[in-house]
C-alpha cells in the first residue's frame, strides 16, 4: 500500500518535471496554443455548444457527439469545411447514423476556424495539438472548390 | 415558592411543545403553486384562465386535443426542428424532464412546432425517434400555423411568430409551461436555464402532492 503511494508520488513528480521541460522547450508554440485554445473555447460556446453541448456529448441521435468521435479523428479537413459551410445528409459517427442539417458559420475567419478546431481537437478525449491558421487556410481553399462543383 | 417555579416550568414546557407542534404542522402544509392568468369571480366561484380547445396531429399521425390531457398534468413548449439557437438547448433540457417522469403515468409532454411547413409528421416522428422518446409520453405536434401561434399567444402566454430579421426566421420564447389537470397554467420556466428546469421538475412533484392531498381529503 505504502509502496504504491510512493510509486504514485514519484510518477507524479516525473510527469510534472517532464511536462515543464517540454513546455520550456517550446514555450513559444505553447503560448500560441493557449491563445488559440482560449479563443476557441469562447467561439465554441458562442456557435456550437447549443447543439453539441458544453460537454461535447451532443443530443440523442439528433446532434452527434464531439467528445469522442471517430468521424473527427479521421476527417480533419471535412470538419474544418463543415464549420464554415455546414453539413447536410447522412453522416456516421461512432457507428451511428445522423441526418440533420447543421448550419455553417460562413462569416468565421480562417483564424477563428483554426481556434475552434484547436479547441475541439484538444478537449474531452482529443489531444491533436495545435491546428494553425496556415493549415486551416489551405484546407478551406480546397473545400470551397469542392462545394462549388 | 418552589411550587410556583414548577408551574412556570411546566407552562414553559407546554409552550415549547405547542410551538414545535405548530411548526411541524406548518411545514407539512405546502404552499400551493400559483395559478397564472386572469381570473373572474362569478357567484362566488373563481374562474381561472385555462387552455383553449385545440386539435393538432402528433408524430404518429394521431389526433391530440384537450381530451388527450384529461386528468393529466402536462408540460408544453414551442420549438422547431431546424432551429439552431435556443431549441437545441430546450430539447436537451426537456429530455431531462422526460427522463425524470418517463415512468410517471400522470404527466405528459407536449411540444408544438411553430414551423409546420417544414416540420411534417414524418420529420417529427424521425426527430422523436432520434431523441429516443416514446410517443405516448411526449407528443410532438403540428397543425395549422395560425392556430399554433394563436394558442401560444393567448392560451400559453408564449411568444411564437415568423420574423425574417431573426437568424432562423422565427421569434419564440424558450418557456416551458406547467399545466395542471384542470388545464390551468401553474408555472412558467425558462427552458434554456438548467436551474429553472430543476425547479420545474420539483414543481411537477409538488403539483402531484397537491392532487394526492385533495384525494385523501375527500
Ligand atoms: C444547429 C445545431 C448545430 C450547431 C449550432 C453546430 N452543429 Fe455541428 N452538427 C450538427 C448536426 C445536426 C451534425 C450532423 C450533420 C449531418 O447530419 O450531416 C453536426 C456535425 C458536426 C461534426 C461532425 C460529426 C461529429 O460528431 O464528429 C462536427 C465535428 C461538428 N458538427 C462540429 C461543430 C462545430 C465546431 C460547431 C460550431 C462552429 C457546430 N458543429 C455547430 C448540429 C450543429
Amino acid at each position: 500500500m505504502k509502496l504504491a503511494l510512493l510509486l504514485g508520488i514519484t510518477l507524479c513528480f516525473l510527469l510534472v518535471a517532464c511536462g515543464s521541460k517540454d513546455a520550456a522547450n517550446n514555450s513559444q508554440s505553447s503560448t500560441k496554443f493557449t491563445q488559440y485554445y482560449i479563443q476557441g473555447e469562447r467561439l465554441y460556446l458562442q456557435h456550437c455548444s447549443n447543439c453539441h453541448q458544453k460537454n461535447g456529448k451532443g443530443l440523442g441521435l439528433v446532434y452527434p457527439p464531439l467528445d469522442s468521435s471517430d468521424y473527427m479523428d479521421q476527417n480533419l479537413p471535412a470538419v474544418i469545411c463543415l464549420i464554415k459551410n455546414g453539413s447536410q445528409g447522412e453522416i456516421t459517427v461512432n457507428g451511428k447514423i445522423y441526418n440533420q442539417k447543421m448550419p455553417g458559420v460562413p462569416n468565421l475567419t480562417p483564424l477563428e476556424i483554426a481556434e475552434i478546431s484547436t479547441y475541439i481537437y484538444n478537449t474531452w478525449s482529443h489531444k491533436a495539438g495545435l491546428i494553425d491558421v496556415k493549415q486551416t487556410e489551405q484546407i478551406l481553399v480546397a473545400c470551397t472548390k469542392e462545394m462549388k462543383e | 415558592m418552589k411550587e410556583r417555579i414548577e408551574i412556570i416550568r411546566s407552562k414553559g414546557l407546554l409552550i415549547i411543545i405547542a410551538a414545535i407542534a405548530l411548526l411541524s404542522c406548518s411545514q407539512k402544509i405546502e404552499k400551493p403553486l400559483p395559478v397564472f392568468g386572469e381570473r373572474e369571480v362569478i357567484n362566488g366561484d373563481t374562474l381561472f384562465h385555462t387552455i383553449a380547445p385545440f386539435e393538432f396531429i402528433n408524430q404518429d399521425s394521431a389526433i391530440v386535443n384537450n381530451a388527450t390531457f384529461k386528468g393529466k398534468i402536462y408540460i408544453a413548449d414551442f420549438f422547431f426542428t431546424s432551429c439552431r439557437t435556443i431549441c437545441p438547448i430546450m430539447k436537451t433540457q426537456m429530455l431531462r424532464v422526460y427522463d425524470s417522469l418517463k415512468n410517471d403515468p400522470e404527466v405528459l409532454i407536449l411540444s408544438h412546432t411553430i414551423d409546420p411547413e417544414y416540420d411534417t409528421v414524418a420529420l417529427l416522428k424521425d426527430f422523436a425517434q432520434r431523441l429516443g422518446v416514446s410517443s405516448n409520453k411526449w407528443h410532438f405536434v403540428t397543425g395549422v400555423q395560425d392556430s399554433i401561434y394563436k394558442i401560444a399567444q393567448t392560451s400559453y402566454f408564449a411568444t411564437a411568430m415568423e420574423d425574417n430579421s431573426e437568424p432562423d426566421g422565427f421569434i419564440h420564447s424558450g418557456a416551458f409551461l406547467l399545466i395542471d389537470k384542470e388545464q390551468r397554467i401553474r408555472g412558467k420556466y425558462d427552458g434554456t436555464v438548467e436551474a429553472e428546469v430543476n425547479l420545474l421538475i420539483q414543481d411537477v412533484r409538488k403539483l402531484e402532492r397537491e392532487y394526492a392531498g385533495k384525494k385523501s381529503a375527500q
